[in-house]
């Protein structure tokens, strides 16, 4: 049996295969002795949440953007005053840019 | 009573539709050391799908009807209601509430009534083997 062997422990990957197999056997046998008194597609298979109606599950479902929503709410200001000039449209993107740099070159030569 | 042997531990879901918690506070005591139910096997469990008994106390209040029926229909069969308490056998003190629907059998039918206000644990305790009495007699219908 191949085993690598480091001194202070030992890798068999046949004997991990082995003990898996054993423990799914187990489990499957406690499965199997389990409750089978549900009667299925009624409510006693239902979602338990706390005895309230269970929404359907694309409303359950929590989107990632939720991590964010502290930010959001936060800053929605901010962020409503900066998507108002992102329309997508490359000519506007240029002329803020040259806005901005016309801006600073006149700030440069005053300030000189 | 003709209960020799327990055949299996029993869950027990409580759930308050409306009491004062005063018999909550007894069925609490019937898990302390003094009284000590579980070391019989009956323990609370926290969803009526691991149920076999449905322990209810207070009367039914009407914010709380669509929740007493739907964990009625979470229990899996076969299931036992119980009732802890005057004020979910027949409206107690608080028979005349406007906010109420009333006891508990005018929702869900019940099996079990400990009445007391609130009821002392031997009662309960008693009122738990009854359940348990009636919970088998039921399995055994079914296997039949």
């Amino acid at each position: 049996m191949s085993a690598l062997d480091y001194g202070y422990a030992v890798w068999a990957p046949i004997v991990w295969i082995i003990a898996l197999v054993v423990i799914g056997i187990l489990v499957l046998i406690w499965r199997s002795r389990g409750q089978k008194s549900y009667k299925k597609g009624t409510a006693q298979t239902d979602i338990f949440l706390s005895g309230t109606k269970v929404p359907p599950e694309e409303e359950r479902h929590v989107k990632a953007e939720n991590i964010y929503w502290g930010f959001f709410e936060a800053l929605k200001g901010l962020y409503r005053a900066m998507m108002k000039p992102h329309t997508g449209i490359v000519n506007d993107y240029l002329l803020w840019f040259v806005a901005i740099l016309t801006i600073f070159i006149l700030i440069l030569v005053l300030a000189s | 009573m003709n209960l020799k042997a327990f055949n299996r531990a029993l869950w027990v879901y409580h759930m308050n539709t409306g009491s004062c918690n005063g018999c909550d506070i007894e069925i609490l005591a019937v898990l302390t050391p003094r009284y000590d139910v579980e070391r019989f096997g009956i323990m609370l469990v926290g969803s009526p799908r691991h149920a076999d008994v449905l322990l209810v106390t207070g009367p039914v209040a009407r914010s709380m009807e669509d929740t007493v029926k739907r964990i009625y229909a979470q229990v899996p069969d076969p299931k036992v209601v119980m009732v802890v308490g005057n004020c979910g056998a027949e409206g107690g003190v608080f028979h005349e509430a406007y906010s109420l629907i009333g006891p508990v059998d005018q929702v869900i039918p019940v099996d079990v009534y400990v009445p007391g206000c609130p009821p002392r644990p031997e009662a309960i305790i008693h009122g738990v083997v009854m359940a348990w009495v009636k919970l088998e007699k039921l399995a055994k219908q079914e296997v039949t």
